[in-house]
C-alpha cells in the first residue's frame, strides 16, 4: 500500500503496527510533528513523564513485567542525553527497549545547533544497535527492523535518532515492510550434539546444580527449568536476574548466589560436580574473585543466547549457544529415554540446606535481626506472589535479593548490570502500566529514591497507584556499609543529612504517606496505601548502621562469605 | 605480541567504522592498521584490522564484531593461509649521483617502482608484503627518508 504520509505519521502508524499501546516520553522543539501525530492517536497511550531517564527506566520496568518492548521518547540534545543512563541500564540487563529521540534538522546537524547532541554517536557504545534517520523513506524499514532487534536474540535497546526535517516531509511509502538485515541473524536453535551431551553429563551426575540467570525469564523457560530440576534432583541457584525463574518457595530452589547471596546458594555452587549454567553472563557479583573456588570439581554447562558472552568470565566445557527455552526442551528430551543417577544423599543435603534459608526468611522477628531485615522479611510474607517488586540500588536491593521470596518470573525488577540508583521507582511506574490489576511496591533506599523522586507527579497525573517503601537510614547505605566494614568507619561522604521529610514530599505531591516508625506497623501501612487507590510514600525508619550480611568481601570467593554466624549450619 | 588479521564484510553506511572500532576501544586494544575499501558486491565494504593482541583477546573481540548488526562476516586471516599485502610511497634523499645509483639498484632488487624524481630526492612505490616493506624502509633511512606513507595491510585469505 504505497501513501503520501509524513515522517512523524509513518512512526507512529509503524509503531502501532508493531503492537505498541503505551509509550513514556517528553516531547521537545524537534519532536513538535511528532507530537503533533501522538496528539490525536488513540490507539498508543503516551504517558508525560518528568525526567527523561524516568522514561527509559518506565519503558524498561514495563518491558521487565509483560516482555513487550518498552518505548520511549525524547527530545534532541538534552532529552536524549537524559535518556543515556536508562538506556544503558536496560541494555546491560538484556531487556528490549525501542527508544526515539528528536533530532535538529539534518542540514543543521554538526553546526552545534540549539539543543543538538551528536546522540547517534553517544549512544552507540550503550544500545544493541542505533539509526540515525536521514532519509524519510527509511523510516518503515528502520522501524520494523529497531524492534526486530530489540526483540529477538539477546535483547537490548535500539535508539531511532529523528531530525525533525525527517519527521516533517511527506513522502510515498510502502509501508510494514518485511525485510531484515543480512548482518542480524541471532543463533536461536542450540546444537542438538552439545545438548545431547549435556543430557549425558547430567545422567552420570551426582551432584548437579542448574544456575538460572536472567536469560530463563526472558526466554520464558520457568515451567521447562522447573521440570528439569526436578527430573534430575538438582538444586536450583539465581543469580540476582534469575529471581524468580523458580518460585523460592521451591523445595529444590537455593535462592539467589554470590556477593550477597545465600551461604548455601555458594555452597551449591561450591559443591556440584555437573553445572548447568543457563542465560547468564558470570558476572563479578556472582563469581567472587576468587575463581578457583567456583564450582571447582564441576563440568560446567553454558547455555546462552550471545555466543560472546561464552567463555568470557569462566571456561566452560560444553558450550551451547541459544534460546535457553529450546535449549531445556532438547535436554529434557534426550534425558526421557535416560534412567538418572542424582543421589539421594545430594538431594536430601538440597532440600535441607533449603529449609535452613526458608526458616531464616519465615522467622521474621526472629531475635538479633535488624529492622531492615525484619522490614524486608514483613513485605516478602504480605505481599502475594504475584505482586511486582522493583528495587533501587544499594542496601535496599541487596536486602531485597536477599530476603524477598520471589515466587513468579517478571516480578522482582532490578538494575543488575548497571546498578542504577532511581532506577526502581520509574520501573515500578512501567511494572503498574503493564500489570494495572497486581500491586506494585518500590524497595527503595533514601538516597535512590531522591535521585528520581519528581515522578511522583506523573504517578498522581495518570493515577498509577505504585508504593514506594523507603529504608530511611539517611546514609548512603552500601557505600557506608563498605566504609564501617573495609575502611575503618571512616564515613566519608555518606551520610546524608535530615532532608527531606519524605511523609510531607509524599503529600505535598498527593499521594498517600505515612512513617513507619516501627516494623510492627508495616502491616498496617501497606494496607492503607494500598487501601487509599492513590501512588504511596511510605518512610520506613531502620537502622543507621543496619548491615546487608551475608556478604563475600571485596577479593573472596564464594565460599568466603563473611557475616554467616547467624545462618543454620547443615 | 604477535599481530594478527581480521577481515570484516560490513554494510557500506556511515558510522559502520566507529562502531567496528568502538569494540576495540572498549577493551583497551590498539589497531595498529586499518583499510576499508569497497568489495566485490554492492553496497558492502571490506575492512581489515591488524591489532597486536593475545589470542584470548581477539577471539573475545571477533565474537564482538560478529554481534554488530552491519557486520555480515568476520574472517581471522592466519598468515600461513593468506596473502598479505601492503602499499608504500616514500620520498628519499639522493644528495649525489652515487647515492642515486645505490638507491636505485636496490629499489630494483626489492621491486620497487621510481614513481617520481627530481635533482635531490625521488619517490618509490613498493607493494609487498609488510615485513619486507619494513626492510626496505629500514635500508632507505640510510640515505635519509623525506616521507614515508603506508596504505595499512590488506588481506585475502587462500581458501
Amino acid at each position: 500500500m504505497t501513501v503520501k504520509i509524513s515522517g512523524a505519521e509513518i512512526v507512529v502508524e509503524e509503531l502501532k503496527h508493531e503492537g505498541v499501546e503505551v509509550a513514556f516520553g517528553i516531547p521537545g522543539g524537534a519532536l513538535l510533528d511528532l507530537y503533533e501525530v501522538l496528539y490525536n492517536e488513540e490507539a498508543i497511550k503516551h504517558i508525560l513523564m518528568r525526567h527523561e531517564q524516568c522514561a527509559a527506566h518506565a519503558a524498561d520496568g514495563y518491558a521487565r513485567v509483560s516482555g513487550r518492548t518498552g518505548v520511549c521518547i525524547a527530545t534532541s540534545g538534552p532529552g536524549a542525553t537524559n535518556l543515556v543512563t536508562g538506556l544503558t541500564t536496560a541494555n546491560m540487563d538484556s531487556s528490549p527497549i525501542v527508544a526515539l529521540t528528536g533530532q535538529v534538522p539534518t542540514s543543521a546537524i554538526g553546526t552545534n545547533a540549539f539543543q543538538e547532541a551528536s546522540t547517534f554517536t553517544i549512544t552507540m557504545p550503550i544500545t544493541k544497535h542505533n539509526f540515525l534517520v536521514t532519509r524519510t523513506e527509511d523510516l518503515p524499514r528502520v522501524i520494523h527492523n529497531a524492534f526486530y532487534i530489540a526483540s529477538t536474540g539477546r535483547k537490548g535497546v535500539v535508539l531511532i535518532d529523528l531530525p525533525k526535517d525527517v519527521q516533517a516531509k511527506r513522502v510515498d511509502v510502502d509501508l510494514h515492510p518485511k525485510e531484515t538485515f543480512p548482518g542480524y541473524k541471532p543463533n536461536i536453535i542450540p546444537n542438538k550434539v552439545q545438548t545431547k551431551r549435556t543430557a549425558e553429563a547430567l545422567v552420570n551426575a551426582e551432584r548437579p546444580v542448574i544456575l538460572a540467570g536472567g536469560g530463563v525469564i526472558s526466554s520464558g523457560a520457568s515451567e521447562e527449568l522447573r521440570a528439569l530440576a526436578e527430573k534430575l534432583g538438582a538444586g536450583v541457584v539465581t543469580t540476582l536476574m534469575g529471581k524468580g525463574a523458580i518460585p523460592e518457595t521451591h523445595p529444590l530452589c537455593l535462592g539467589m548466589a554470590g556477593m550477597h547471596g545465600h551461604i548455601y546458594a555458594n555452597r551449591a555452587l561450591n559443591e556440584c560436580d555437573v553445572l548447568l549454567a543457563l542465560g547468564t553472563r558470570f558476572s563479578d557479583r556472582l563469581t567472587g574473585w576468587q575463581l578457583d573456588q567456583f564450582a571447582p570439581d564441576a563440568t560446567i554447562i553454558h547455555v546462552d543466547v550471545d555466543a560472546a558472552e561464552i567463555n568470557k568470565n569462566i571456561t566452560v566445557d560444553i558450550p551451547i549457544v541459544g534460546d535457553v527455552k529450546l535449549a531445556i526442551s532438547d535436554i529434557l528430551r534426550w534425558l526421557d529415554k535416560e534412567r538418572i543417577r542424582a543421589g539421594t544423599v545430594w538431594l536430601q543435603r538440597i532440600k535441607e540446606m533449603h529449609s535452613a534459608c526458608e526458616d531464616c526468611i519465615r522467622d521474621v522477628w526472629r531475635a538479633g535481626s535488624s529492622t531492615s531485615d525484619i522490614l524486608i522479611k514483613e513485605l516478602s510474607n504480605i505481599l502475594d506472589g504475584n505482586a511486582i517488586v522493583t528495587t533501587e540500588v544499594g542496601q535496599c536491593q541487596m536486602f531485597a535479593a536477599h530476603y524477598y521470596m520471589t515466587r513468579e518470573p517478571r516480578t522482582f525488577i532490578t538494575s543488575g548490570g548497571l546498578g542504577t540508583m532511581g532506577f526502581g521507582f520509574p520501573a515500578a511506574i512501567g511494572a503498574k502500566v503493564a500489570a494495572p490489576d497486581r500491586k506494585v511496591v518500590d524497595i527503595a533506599g533514601d538516597g535512590s529514591f531522591l535521585m528520581t523522586c519528581q515522578d511522583l507527579a506523573t504517578c498522581v497525573e495518570n493515577d498509577i497507584p505504585v508504593v514506594v517503601c523507603i529504608f530511611d537510614n539517611r546514609y548512603l547505605g552500601m557505600v557506608r556499609q563498605w566504609q564501617e566494614l573495609f575502611f575503618d568507619k571512616r564515613y566519608s561522604h555518606t551520610h546524608l543529612g535530615i532532608t527531606p521529610d519524605f511523609v510531607k514530599l509524599g503529600e505535598a505531591f498527593g499521594c498517600y504517606a505515612e512513617r513507619v516508625e516501627k516494623p510492627e506497623d508495616l502491616k498496617s501501612a501497606l494496607n492503607n496505601a494500598f487501601e487509599s487507590g492513590k501512588p504511596a510514600v511510605l518512610d520506613m525508619i531502620v537502622g543507621k548502621e543496619d548491615k546487608v550480611l551475608p556478604m563475600i568481601p571485596p577479593g573472596g570467593g564464594i565460599t568466603g562469605m563473611i557475616g554467616t554466624e547467624r545462618c543454620r549450619r547443615v | 605480541m604477535q599481530t594478527r588479521v581480521i577481515s570484516l564484510l560490513v554494510e557500506d553506511n556511515p558510522g559502520v567504522l566507529t562502531r567496528m572500532s568502538g569494540m576495540f576501544t572498549m577493551r583497551g586494544i590498539n589497531i595498529s592498521s586499518l583499510t576499508v575499501s569497497p568489495c566485490e558486491k554492492e553496497g558492502l565494504s571490506r575492512m581489515t584490522v591488524a591489532i597486536k593482541g593475545s589470542e584470548s583477546e581477539l577471539e573475545k573481540v571477533r565474537k564482538q564484531l560478529s554481534n554488530l548488526i552491519e557486520v555480515l562476516k568476520v574472517v581471522d586471516l592466519k598468515e600461513s593461509d593468506s596473502i598479505i599485502r601492503d602499499l608504500c610511497l616514500m620520498k628519499v634523499h639522493t644528495r649525489n649521483t652515487d647515492a642515486r645509483t645505490e638507491v636505485m639498484q636496490l629499489a630494483d632488487s626489492y621491486g620497487a617502482r621510481i614513481v617520481h624524481a627530481s635533482l635531490d630526492s625521488v619517490i618509490l612505490e613498493l607493494t609487498d608484503e609488510p615485513e619486507r616493506i619494513d626492510r626496505f624502509v629500514e635500508l632507505m633511512r640510510h640515505f635519509g627518508l623525506k616521507q614515508l606513507f603506508r596504505t595499512g595491510i590488506t588481506a585475502i585469505g587462500l581458501e
